[in-house]
């Protein structure tokens, strides 16, 4: 049975005054800081009228820095080695968007399903999205629907609120969704059978919204496949300036680096560091020989694309990308990945 | 005001003349707007060219990629490469050439002047429009003319300019083959440096704190280095390869390079990268403003690059991309250049 509630928007605080107090919970939510929409432990208010963050919520369990091990050696002796775990602290991520969510989903497969990443897995267990549904039009670069999303999709997330005007509808979607929405002093009251109703009608709605979309996104793989050596890729990655934006805002691009940082030499000390790394860098595929397998950006851009709609859907059986639209609205010459696939698919037979 | 046809027609001739053998310019984009650079080879892909307040791409980028991988193929260039250039892009292509980078015979400058106008910033006009979502720009005297699902709607061309078009004060390409639109040099709807100068207003303390905190949030995403034209190293010290590795290259040697950044994304490094791009722009920034465009996270990069660009106006007179010929700002020197700093 699921769990339905409503909350008096102007009571939002005081459930995450509950959330903080009663749950332990460090309460996150977008504010508007420098023009940027950007996740921000929560103050006084908490408002909820963001389109998308700039960024998306997957540094919480995926940092941009995290510190592996500290080591140290004094000469003559062995090497000593201290692993650094993330604070175990809960925390509560509000506002998260659907296409969000399914993303921290497909980042889920990669560390926490296929291998187990310490690191990532003690944030990720420590960390609930209370996503927002997306009720008003969407951004001209939304495209969420055709690659099996929703604008009120649940996937990934712990709680679903959808904005009804002078009220939210909070829905539990797991057992960590349901012991905050029960958290002691917790504003939340029952739901009434037209809440409901009004919900139904909201979401109808919402989903109706036409978007842009990837033609086809279930022949996408195998098209994709078929267009490794094509020249097309070239054409298509002319403009591209091979920065780094397009993956550092998407909310699947998972790699990273590994480097020693050293905070001292005598004696020889040093933390041990993983960074997100990037694929659309020239230095990514290069090798210590020199030699670079992905030597343009028509590779590096195929790559990008083909990981998203090809690669991963061979290893996990679901496309990675999950229609954001962060990586066509920031790139900075237009490459627009909905594009990019729809013309690929058009070229082969 | 410039008639789009006169670009696609002038670019269409020297394709089929066989005088250049590519012209970088502007097409719609895939959601019509803005428009995005684009190379066409084909006389009939002139029509695919666009002119519009969001042709806001410095296209002097797109001159150094085809040169490096011309380099790279080892292909020789042949014909020239044509290029449209506004008054910011031909600046910078004039600093390059000064820096040898290419001769001018190698590339065909199509001249087009913003005139009375500029490029828009996109975060002015979407303050404006209150959530309609725009498919074109056009340019319409003193405003701007938006598509909108909702009909067309005008914006007054200042309230939605970008900063850099409001100071420009050569909106007209000096240097060029062919010029298309009016002369308006010397204009600028706000005075130079004016940002820079309301900047200023601040204490040096609170100018600190501010850099602190615009650094702690760089994500090192590179946009600003990626898009500048005048980045064009092929080795950079912030990247993670930057020693030359040859066959003989030990592994010690190559762990062992010196980092002069490490890859974290924090204040120290991100400090270290910005205050080393922002010196190696000295004297070659032409304030097409591009970096501050793309950067994701709303970092007022011009502020640096102009601090540096009214020193060297200031001190030394000097305005980078006025002359191909011309002494560069950092490798010439005179006997009456302030020296009160040289102990």
């Amino acid at each position: 049975m699921s769990m339905e509630k409503i909350l008096d928007k102007a009571r939002l605080n005081d459930w995450i005054a509950a959330l903080a107090k009663g749950g332990d919970w460090e309460v996150h939510a977008p504010a508007l800081e420098d023009g940027v929409w950007t996740y921000k432990p929560v103050g006084d208010a908490v408002r909820m009228d963001h389109p998308n963050t700039k960024q998306p919520p997957k540094g919480f369990s995926f940092p941009q820095r995290e510190v592996f091990f500290s080591f140290e050696q004094i000469k003559g002796e062995a090497p000593r080695l201290t692993q650094v775990m993330p604070d175990p602290k809960r925390r509560a991520v509000f506002g998260v968007r659907p296409c969000d969510g399914r993303g921290a989903v497909r980042m889920d497969r990669v560390f926490a399903d296929n291998v187990n990443d310490p690191y990532y897995q003690a944030r990720r267990k420590n960390v609930a999205y209370v996503g927002l549904a997306c009720n008003t039009p969407p951004a001209a670069t939304c495209f969420c629907k055709s690659v099996g999303g929703s604008p009120v999709s649940t996937d990934g997330l712990d709680i679903l609120l959808t904005d009804l005007g002078d009220r939210y509808h909070v829905a539990a979607v797991t057992e960590t969704g349901k012991a905050m929405m029960a958290v002691a002093g917790s504003p939340l009251a029952d739901a009434a059978a037209a809440d409901r109703k009004q919900v139904k009608q909201v979401h109808g709605e919402a989903v109706a919204q036409p978007q842009r979309a990837v033609n086809n996104p279930e022949a996408a793989p195998a098209k994709l496949k078929a267009s490794f050596n094509s020249p097309l890729w070239e054409e298509l990655a002319r403009a591209c300036i091979g920065c780094g934006i397009c993956t550092f805002l998407c909310p699947t691009c998972h790699c990273f680096d590994l480097n020693d940082e050293m905070t001292g030499t005598v004696p020889i000390k040093g933390n041990r560091v993983r960074t997100w790394d990037n694929c659309q860098f020239p230095d990514f595929t290069m090798h210590s020989s020199g030699h670079n397998p992905r030597e343009n950006t028509a590779a590096r851009l195929r790559q990008r694309v083909c990981h998203k709609f090809q690669y991963f859907h061979e290893n996990f059986g679901m496309l990675q990308c999950t229609g954001c639209g962060r990586c066509v609205s920031e790139c900075p010459v237009g490459i627009d990945i909905v594009a990019v696939v729809n013309k690929v698919a058009e070229h082969v037979a | 005001m410039i008639n789009i046809q006169d670009i696609r027609d002038t670019a269409r001739d020297l394709l089929a003349k066989g005088e250049v053998r590519a012209v970088i310019g502007w097409r719609a984009g895939s959601r019509g707007m803005p428009a995005e650079p684009v190379v066409i080879t084909a006389p009939e892909q002139a029509d695919e060219l666009v002119w519009d307040p969001t042709c806001y791409h410095n296209l002097a980028l797109h001159l150094v990629e085809d040169r490096k991988f011309l380099a790279h193929a080892r292909k020789t260039a042949g014909a020239p490469i044509g290029i449209i250039a506004k008054g910011c892009d031909a600046r910078a292509i004039v600093v390059l050439m000064q820096e040898n980078y290419f001769k001018r015979e190698d590339v065909y400058i199509i001249g087009v002047s913003c005139e009375g106008s500029g490029m828009i910033a996109e975060w002015k006009v979407a303050r404006q429009l209150d959530g309609a979502v725009p498919t074109a720009a056009a340019f319409a005297g003193d405003e701007f003319a938006f598509a909108t699902a909702a009909g067309e709607k005008r914006l007054p061309a200042r309230e939605v300019m970008a900063d850099r078009c409001l100071e420009c004060r050569n909106p007209f390409p000096k240097e060029h083959n062919v010029a298309l639109g009016e002369d308006k040099t010397g204009r600028a709807l706000e005075a130079p440096f004016a940002a820079l100068a309301r900047f200023e207003t601040r204490s040096e303390g609170e100018r600190w704190e501010f850099w602190q905190r615009q650094f702690d949030r760089c994500i090192r995403c590179f946009a600003c280095r990626s898009v500048c034209p005048m980045c064009y190293c092929e080795e950079c010290v912030v990247d993670s390869i930057n020693i030359a590795v040859a066959p003989e290259t030990t592994a010690e040697e190559k762990a062992n390079r010196i980092r002069w950044i490490e890859r974290s994304a924090v204040k120290s490094e991100n400090i270290t990268y910005h205050m080393t791009r922002a010196i190696h722009l000295a004297g070659r920034c032409v304030d097409c403003g591009e970096c501050e465009r793309v950067c994701p996270v709303n970092i007022p990069l011009r502020l640096l690059n102009n601090k540096m660009e009214r020193e060297a106006r200031e001190r030394f007179g000097y305005e980078p991309g006025a002359s191909i010929g011309g002494p560069s700002l950092v490798a010439s020197f005179r006997d009456d250049d302030p020296g009160a700093f040289i102990r």
